[in-house]
């Protein structure tokens, strides 16, 4: 039984890209139920109210997997490390660059399928990048009451809003 | 000391042999008279609101027989009637008096045991509030494990309650009439999120420095020291909290809570290692025994009270050597007088050999965490001890007993039935007794403390008139020839290959014969099968250098190993370069390699010059052949069903009182 290796491959990408839209629609796919069953409400809170809830869930996945052994600057790129390999599970073509001090980094978003999939099911692209802001913030927030850390995450480029890419500072002030 | 007390252990073997145990030693004002400990461990044995129940109580007595006059503490209380303290659902409560009656009777019977009765104050903080929603801390330091509730932090005033709790609960235990009270300040239990740098970030004078961290202990030590009277107090505390990931305490930080605890007033200090959240493993098989005494050495030369410890600490030769050495004062027990509660007077009396030794797999403390009643991996009796179903007694009819396997389950059962008054004969093919064992100890991490369950039940048996037939093999005709009254299966499983292609090549082998050392494996390897024989044949491999990848159709990995003791597994794993495909299966052997089928289809090819079978099925072919023969069969152990250790004496055990 000899096995075709591209083939095995080709199915397991195709496997793997339909996985990561599943996820993605998932999500807009309950925001669509949710606002049916509360018309009165703002969309927007709902859709935020879910991202809430993601970002609770990811932080409490981060938290088993940060160590502080390796000194602060170890842990900050870790940190960033942790977000690359979420937004990676979600196909976006994502990685870490070096800030102007060791204790600031950039993650750098060059692709990200979550905006296409906004404009699929009509969200607002604005909606889209407060959903992600409120993501790192609560994580980081998690991440920083867990470990007495201070660092900071704040958006400096979005995808959505038309700037190419994504770029948000990870930082200790 | 100015007292005789009615222990004189001078006469007894174990005296002469470890001489440092059974010396006495004064704790505040009161003597005891050995070295020897059970230490306060839950066992979730009393009822949901808190009441002691006969089975805890018959647990408790049995270990304060087995300390021969030394301490025997019961489980920590919790001591609020919120239940922010409560860690475990069956944990023992003391927020009322009407609960003294209850715990009257725990104290009563340790000192009709004619042991020293000791109980533990223990609010379980960031790892409690198991029936409420939020459980309370210093700080809202969120846990590394989802299991735990989110932390509410405490107010000065919850801290002034919460002092007075423990002050109050400590009264009530004098009233019940324990003679040593104990606060429990580890494993991150509400104590030790206090001192901990880890979850203590508080800016008022209960934070700060480590002075500051302790100012809650300081309070709570002195404050249960003005209501115990005469009555030792003693403390456990971290000596290292093995949380420098998090940012834990340093060793020397550790050191002042020792000193301060000390100035404090605590009459004597037990001393711990690592946290619930620690990501190192503390007390499993895989730490060597004594490992961990460099923290008591530690601790002696920081404080002058007495210092206790326990934590892998099993074999009586290590702590009374440490005790002799003067870096120790008195040997802690839990797990291994949970395997086995008459441990010391068993030392004592010479018997060591009838010790029925802890594996350390950690299963007891598993269940606990899992709202389940305590149990023992290798002890069926354990908490039945309360249940006269559990125990040996003569046999109305006695019987000619053919047990055919010396394996761990056939063994068990042997010693039982022939302690019942019954004719045993064992047989085995082998000339060795240990079965499946034989091979299996040699699984590195520890696996070799497995076979001393054997070890335990050869003497057993011995003692108890059992009659081996070793390299026979039994057929028909033999059982036919020996006309026994009963014949009990313990054969052990079948070691299966898959029915792929190529499981009929030569470069296919079986576990046992890897682990005897009698197969020829190459540099890469795949190992079929992800139960525990499979995780252990990888590991004894990848030690060896070689290339191993683990490819089992169990959807989990290692599904037949306690979630406490599988997440060691996983990370030797990852340090020895093992890959794991779960949910998967052989499609194909060849010279070059095996191809590997996922459950959905997907093919992953794997260069292997050897594929090592570890898959085991029920085993019923004596059964078949004799069943005609009209005699009374049991069946034991993997023949039935293939499991593991557990399920083999568990099954010997229970067989052993039926037949």
């Amino acid at each position: 039984m000899p096995v075709d290796a591209e083939k095995e491959i080709s199915r397991l990408w195709r496997g793997l890209h339909g996985a990561q839209d599943s996820t993605i629609k998932t999500f807009y796919q309950w925001r669509k139920a949710a606002i049916g069953l509360v018309p009165d409400a703002n969309p927007s809170e709902i859709a935020l109210k879910g991202w809430e809830a993601m970002a609770q869930d990811m932080g409490k996945l981060f938290l088993p997997r940060l160590s502080f052994s390796k000194g602060e600057e170890a842990f900050l790129k870790q940190v960033a490390g942790l977000y690359v390999n979420t937004w990676q599970g979600y196909g976006a073509v994502v990685k870490v660059e070096p800030g102007t001090s060791p204790m600031e980094v950039f993650i750098k978003w060059e692709r990200c399928p979550w905006p296409a999939f906004a404009k699929d099911f009509n969200a607002p692209l604005k909606e889209d990048v407060a959903g992600c802001d409120l993501v790192l913030q609560i994580t980081i927030d998690m991440v920083n009451a867990f470990m007495n850390t201070n660092f900071k995450i704040e958006t400096q480029k979005a995808i959505p809003r038309g700037e190419g890419i994504c770029l948000r500072r990870l930082y200790k002030p | 000391m100015g007292e005789l007390f009615k222990w004189d252990y001078t006469d007894y073997p174990g005296y002469k042999k470890y001489p440092h145990l059974f010396k006495p030693i004064q704790i505040g004002k009161l003597t005891i008279p050995n070295r020897i400990k059970y230490a306060a461990t839950e066992d979730n044995l009393n009822d949901k609101d808190g009441f002691i129940t006969d089975a805890d109580v018959s647990y408790m007595r049995e270990r304060a027989k087995g300390v021969v006059g030394g301490i025997a503490c019961m489980q920590g209380v919790y001591m609020d009637k919120k239940r922010h303290g409560q860690g475990y659902v069956g944990q023992a409560a003391c927020w009322d008096d009407k609960y003294i009656p209850g715990l009257k009777r725990i104290a009563d019977a340790i000192k009709e045991e004619g042991a020293i009765s000791a109980s533990q104050l223990m609010h379980c903080g960031r790892v409690g509030a198991v029936e409420v929603e939020y459980c309370q801390g210093p700080s809202p330091v969120p846990q590394r494990l989802r299991i735990f509730r989110p932390v509410e932090v405490m107010s000065k005033d919850d801290i002034k309650r919460c002092i007075d709790e423990h002050i109050e609960a400590a009264d009530r235990l004098c009233q019940a009439g324990f003679e040593i009270i104990e606060i429990s300040g580890i494993v991150g239990y509400l104590i030790s999120n206090f001192i901990s740098s880890y979850t203590n970030r508080r800016t008022d004078e209960y934070g700060g420095d480590i002075r500051g961290r302790m100012k809650m202990v300081m309070e709570t030590i002195q404050g249960v020291k003005k209501v115990i009277g005469d009555r030792p107090l003693g403390i456990r505390l971290c000596s290292d909290e093995l949380l420098d990931d998090v940012r834990g305490n340093t060793p020397e930080e550790s050191m002042i809570t020792y000193q301060m605890a000390e100035e404090a007033g605590a009459d004597y200090m037990s001393v711990t290692a690592g946290w619930q959240e620690a990501i190192y493993p503390v007390i499993s098989r895989d730490i060597p025994q004594g490992s961990w005494l460099f923290l008591a050495k530690r601790a002696k030369e920081h404080i002058k009270i007495p210092v206790q410890m326990a934590y892998r600490l099993f074999d009586p030769a290590i702590p009374n050597k440490a005790i002799g050495d003067g870096i120790l004062d008195i040997w802690e027990m839990c797990r291994p007088m949970i395997a086995d509660p008459h441990l010391p007077k068993k030392v004592l009396e010479g018997r060591e050999d009838e010790i029925r030794p802890c594996v350390a797999c950690n299963v007891c403390l598993a269940r606990l965490f899992r709202d389940a009643p305590m149990t023992c991996y290798i002890n069926p009796v354990c908490a039945h001890d309360h249940d006269p179903k559990f125990h040996i007694t003569p046999a109305e009819t006695m019987k000619k007993v053919m047990i055919v396997g010396a394996g761990a389950a056939g063994l068990e059962c042997a010693w039982v039935a022939a302690e019942r008054g019954h004719e045993v004969h064992v047989y085995d093919k082998l000339r060795e007794v240990g079965g499946t064992l034989l091979e299996a100890r040699k699984a590195p991490y520890g696996d070799e403390e497995l076979y001393y369950q054997i070890n335990f039940a050869k003497v057993k048996s011995d003692k108890a008139g059992v009659q081996f037939h070793l390299e026979t093999e039994v057929t028909t005709d033999l059982v036919d020839e020996e006309m026994p009254d009963t014949v009990v299966l313990a054969v052990g499983p079948k070691y299966i290959k898959g029915i792929a292609p190529g499981f009929d090549r030569a470069n296919v082998v079986g576990v046992l014969d890897v682990l005897a050392g009698k197969a020829a494996v190459g540099d890469n390897v795949v190992v079929w099968g992800n139960k525990k024989p499979g995780v252990g044949v990888a590991l004894f491999l990848a030690k060896q250098k070689k290339k191993v990848t683990i490819v089992g159709k169990n959807k989990d990995f290692a599904i037949d190993i306690n979630p406490s003791f599988r997440w060691r597994y996983n990370a030797y794993l990852r340090q020895n370069g093992v890959t794991v495909y779960n949910d998967c299966d052989i499609a194909e052997i060849t010279d070059n390699g095996v191809t590997v089928m996922t459950y959905d289809g997907y093919m992953i090819p794997v260069k292997a010059d050897t594929v090592v079978c570890t898959e085991r099925a029920p085993n019923q072919d004596l059964k078949n052949a004799i069943k005609e023969l009209g005699v009374e069969i049991f069946e034991i152990g993997d023949m039935v069903i293939p499991r593991n250790l557990s399920s083999a004496v568990h099954d010997g055990y229970k067989v052993g009182l039926r037949i």
